[in-house]
């Protein structure tokens, strides 16, 4: 643990990611502590400029604060980054264990099926899955899963290929392991670290996608995000520059911090690079 | 760097190409480009009441009427209008010489055929517009002439281009109306002609060199373009591109800002009073939690009706005071009622909701519901999380929807699958055409969009509309919507929030445009570029 410590902190980008990130995460955990009230609270001074009426970045059309849209907003940005990259690491890893294990006809069957799904322009296809179901963070997380999880299969897929010959596989074939323990207890501890740093990066795109989507209106309009603030003050971004603003800066700035981290997991868990620097 | 100099210089190069052919137009001809939001689904205005048909529509297809800015009526495909002494036998003198675009000639038996087959028949309002009409007798190819079983004087307020267009015989006898051909190539008697429809992008209309007015149409086209993005719209305005844009194509808050900041642009709320747009909640009363009539009483004491207008429609607006709109104070059949305080009061609410006996459980709520919202845009979803909020205030969970618009219609007119609804419902000129069909037992039409779909059922409230339609004397009519309004005042099956202000945001070198009640459902026959 101290080794990949030290190796995760010779990347000083990382280190910074790293430490934006704690704050994004922070500020989401005491999201209700500092603004108590609810997101979606109007009140009476609407379109309020950064600093007016107490506002600290300023109050939109119907005088919510935006302020607190952010923090409340984090929290959504978060869970749903981080759920949908559960999940779609769940299924790309069913996916392409199978395929790359057994291979075969199993494999042609489960990597056809993926590519019909890669074929697909993701953001399009995510589009187009929450305008069937009821746009909802249920329908959200969903379409997000089901766009993300084909390149996890692909990579996972990949690496049991390479290892499923090696010697230390052959040897639990030799003891009598079933192939579903060799798999997981062998295999996929293996290659681990690849599928964090892909499931790192995958955070940062749900939530690239989970706002493009409220932008265009396909959010859930029970749920304060990022995306949600910013598509309602479009409009508005000629009066109240403010409302679209600050969440953009807040999407940015998470999004840059996890990509650092993910590349900085990279660094301290490829063993090819280890020796890099 | 240099390439994004050299892009703007192309990209102000075309705006000054554009606003150049527009400028060279005098008295006669140039190009009218104006915004139309939403695409319309067909040009069949004769079967839709959808909006946006009604900006394209009436340019082709001629009312046998047309109202001025005072409500009086102007001779359009009926050079005048006699009625008898005793209100049932109304006779239209058409115009002669008057030919569809396709060179037919119009004559009496188009007015005939509209009418019985097409309005009466599958129009939303035509059924209750032209109720008491019998017959149409057509002794010469120019002349009309309605038999009515009762007087019926909101009639002649429902004959303009827009709210019963003259249609073709010729193009639809024999086929079914809902499926013809003409909804997506239509052939009117209007000053311009169907030409062009890029869809997606923009409808393309004709100048028609045969119309029946001398000299009229002056403009050589007109051009209605669709863009869904609302600030492409309001940029679009801004550059010049488009001259004219009506029903909030240009949202409030770019209005107020254009308005403010360029000087050849204006805004108008003129040329709505014909439509008397009202914005309201539509409850199921048949299912769910708002059976209760003091439920619905507490959820209108609750809203603050003017915050909605201050900071949601940027001023523009009054708010409800009852079933009716005070637009129908001129001719005495508005009153104002209890149950709908322009600035809400919660407290008065909750206490409705505790005498009613909804207690509150742990974490303050009294009951949970579903809410849906008409999928018009941001600012109809910006008034239902406010009003989300008020209810919370009092108790009540709701929990937003906002669908696409045909799953939404099919929801609530069809499938009658929804709880409370926030929507808005065109008034009209007379409660007749335009209050009736939310409230009456006759207007529970399973299928047709923006009738009663709370589904709202009170035999004496039914007598009561019956006799609206068939009273002419003014004060005996007004006694009846008095009673009306009281009834609804307390049974409140919808919950009228506010009366909607649109804005026309217009380039002040189109002139002539502003002549009709109708408004951008207007011909534009006198719009010229200055």
């Amino acid at each position: 643990m101290a080794d990949f410590w030290k190796r995760f902190s010779r990347n000083r980008q990382a280190v910074l990611g790293l430490v934006i990130l704690c704050v994004v995460i922070f500020v989401a955990a005491i999201a209700n502590f500092i603004f108590p009230t609810d997101p979606f609270l109007y009140s009476k001074f609407p379109l309020s400029a950064p600093g007016e009426n107490g506002f600290l970045l300023g109050s939109d059309s119907i005088g919510r604060d935006v302020a607190s849209g952010i923090a409340h907003g984090a929290k959504t940005s978060l869970l749903i980054g981080l759920i949908a990259t559960l999940a779609a690491v769940f299924i790309g890893v069913i996916f392409g264990a199978f395929a790359g294990y057994y291979g075969g006809i199993v494999d042609d069957i489960l990597m056809r099926i993926t590519e019909v799904f890669q074929t697909i322009p993701s953001f399009v296809f995510a589009i187009l899955l929450v305008a069937i179901m009821k746009p909802s963070i249920e329908s959200v997380v969903i379409a997000i899963t089901v766009v993300s999880w084909p390149a996890v299969a692909r990579l996972v897929r990949g690496e049991f290929l390479g290892l499923k010959n090696r010697e230390f596989v052959q040897a639990c074939h030799t003891l009598g392991m079933s192939d579903l323990r060799i798999m997981l207890a062998e295999i996929l501890p293996n290659c681990l670290s690849p599928i964090i740093v892909i499931g790192s990066l995958m955070v940062a795109t749900a939530i690239l996608i989970e706002s493009g989507l409220a932008f265009l209106g396909l959010g859930d309009p029970n749920v304060m995000s990022w995306g949600f603030i910013i598509s309602d003050g479009r409009s508005m971004l000629r009066v109240a520059w403010w409302i679209c603003t600050f969440p953009g800066i807040a999407i940015l700035i998470t999004v840059l911090a996890i990509n650092l981290v993910g590349e900085g997991l990279n660094d301290a868990l490829n063993p090819r690079l280890r020796e890099r620097n | 760097m240099k390439l994004t100099k050299v892009m703007k210089g192309v990209l102000a190069a075309a705006s000054i190409a554009l606003v150049g052919s527009f400028a060279q137009a005098q008295q006669a001809g140039g190009s009218l480009v104006f915004l139309v939001q939403p695409e319309p689904p067909t040009m069949a205005g004769y079967v839709s009441t959808s909006g946006p048909i009604g900006l394209l529509g009436p340019k082709i297809y001629d009312g046998l009427v047309d109202y001025d800015n005072d409500g009086k009526i102007v001779p359009m495909l009926a050079e005048s209008v006699d009625v008898s002494p005793d209100g049932k036998t109304i006779t239209f003198n058409l115009r002669k010489g008057v030919t569809w675009h396709d060179g037919e000639p119009f004559t009496s038996e188009d007015v005939q055929f509209t009418i019985m087959d097409v309005l009466k028949k599958v129009h939303p309002r035509g059924p209750n517009s032209f109720k008491e009409v019998t017959s149409i007798d057509t002794p010469d190819a120019h002349t009309a002439v309605f038999n009515l079983g009762n007087p019926a004087p909101y009639m002649l307020r429902a004959l303009s281009s827009y709210e019963s267009p003259m249609v073709p015989k010729h193009h639809l006898e024999g086929q079914d109306i809902k499926s013809a051909k003409l909804a997506n190539n239509p052939v009117g008697t209007g000053p311009f002609k169907f030409v062009e429809w890029k869809k997606g992008q923009y409808m393309r209309l004709d100048k028609n060199e045969n119309y029946w007015r001398e000299g009229r149409p002056y403009l050589d086209r007109i051009v209605g373009r669709f863009v869904p993005d609302a600030s492409t719209r309001a940029a679009a305005m801004e550059k010049g591109e488009v001259l004219y844009a009506a029903y909030n194509a240009v949202s409030n808050v770019e209005a107020v800002r254009l308005n403010k900041e360029k000087d050849n642009i204006s805004v108008t709320t003129d040329g709505y009073s014909m439509i008397n747009p009202m914005a309201l909640l539509e409850f199921n009363t048949k299912e769910g939690p708002f059976t209760d009539a003091s439920v619905r009483r507490a959820i209108s004491t609750a809203i603050d009706r003017q915050y909605m207008i201050d900071t949601i429609f940027f001023g523009y607006g009054k708010p409800a005071t009852s079933a009716l709109s005070s637009n129908f104070s001129a001719t005495g059949l508005h009153a104002v009622m209890p149950n709908y305080p322009a600035n809400g009061d919660v407290a008065a609410a909750n206490k409705i909701l505790d005498d009613a006996g909804y207690a509150r459980d742990g974490n303050g709520v009294r009951m949970k519901a579903m809410f849906d919202l008409i999928p018009y845009g941001e600012d109809w979803k910006r008034g239902g999380q406010y009003i989300q909020q008020v209810l919370g205030e009092i108790g009540i969970q709701v929990e937003l929807r906002y669908e696409d618009v045909p799953t939404w219609l099919k929801r609530v007119y069809h499938n009658y699958d929804f709880e409370m609804n926030l929507n808005y419902f065109y008034q009209l000129s007379d409660p007749v055409l335009g209050v009736h069909r939310h409230y009456g037992t006759n207007m529970i039409r399973k299928g047709t969009h923006f009738v009663n779909s709370s589904r709202y059922s009170n035999p004496e409230l039914d007598a009561l509309l019956s006799a609206g339609m068939t009273t002419p004397d003014a004060t005996k009519r007004a006694a009846i919507y008095l009673d009306i309004q009281n009834i609804l005042a307390n049974d409140m099956p919808v919950v009228n929030l506010f009366e909607l202000e649109f804005l026309v945001v217009y380039n002040t070198k189109l002139k002539g445009a502003y002549g009709s009640a109708m408004g951008a459902y207007a011909s534009f026959g006198d719009a010229y570029l200055d």
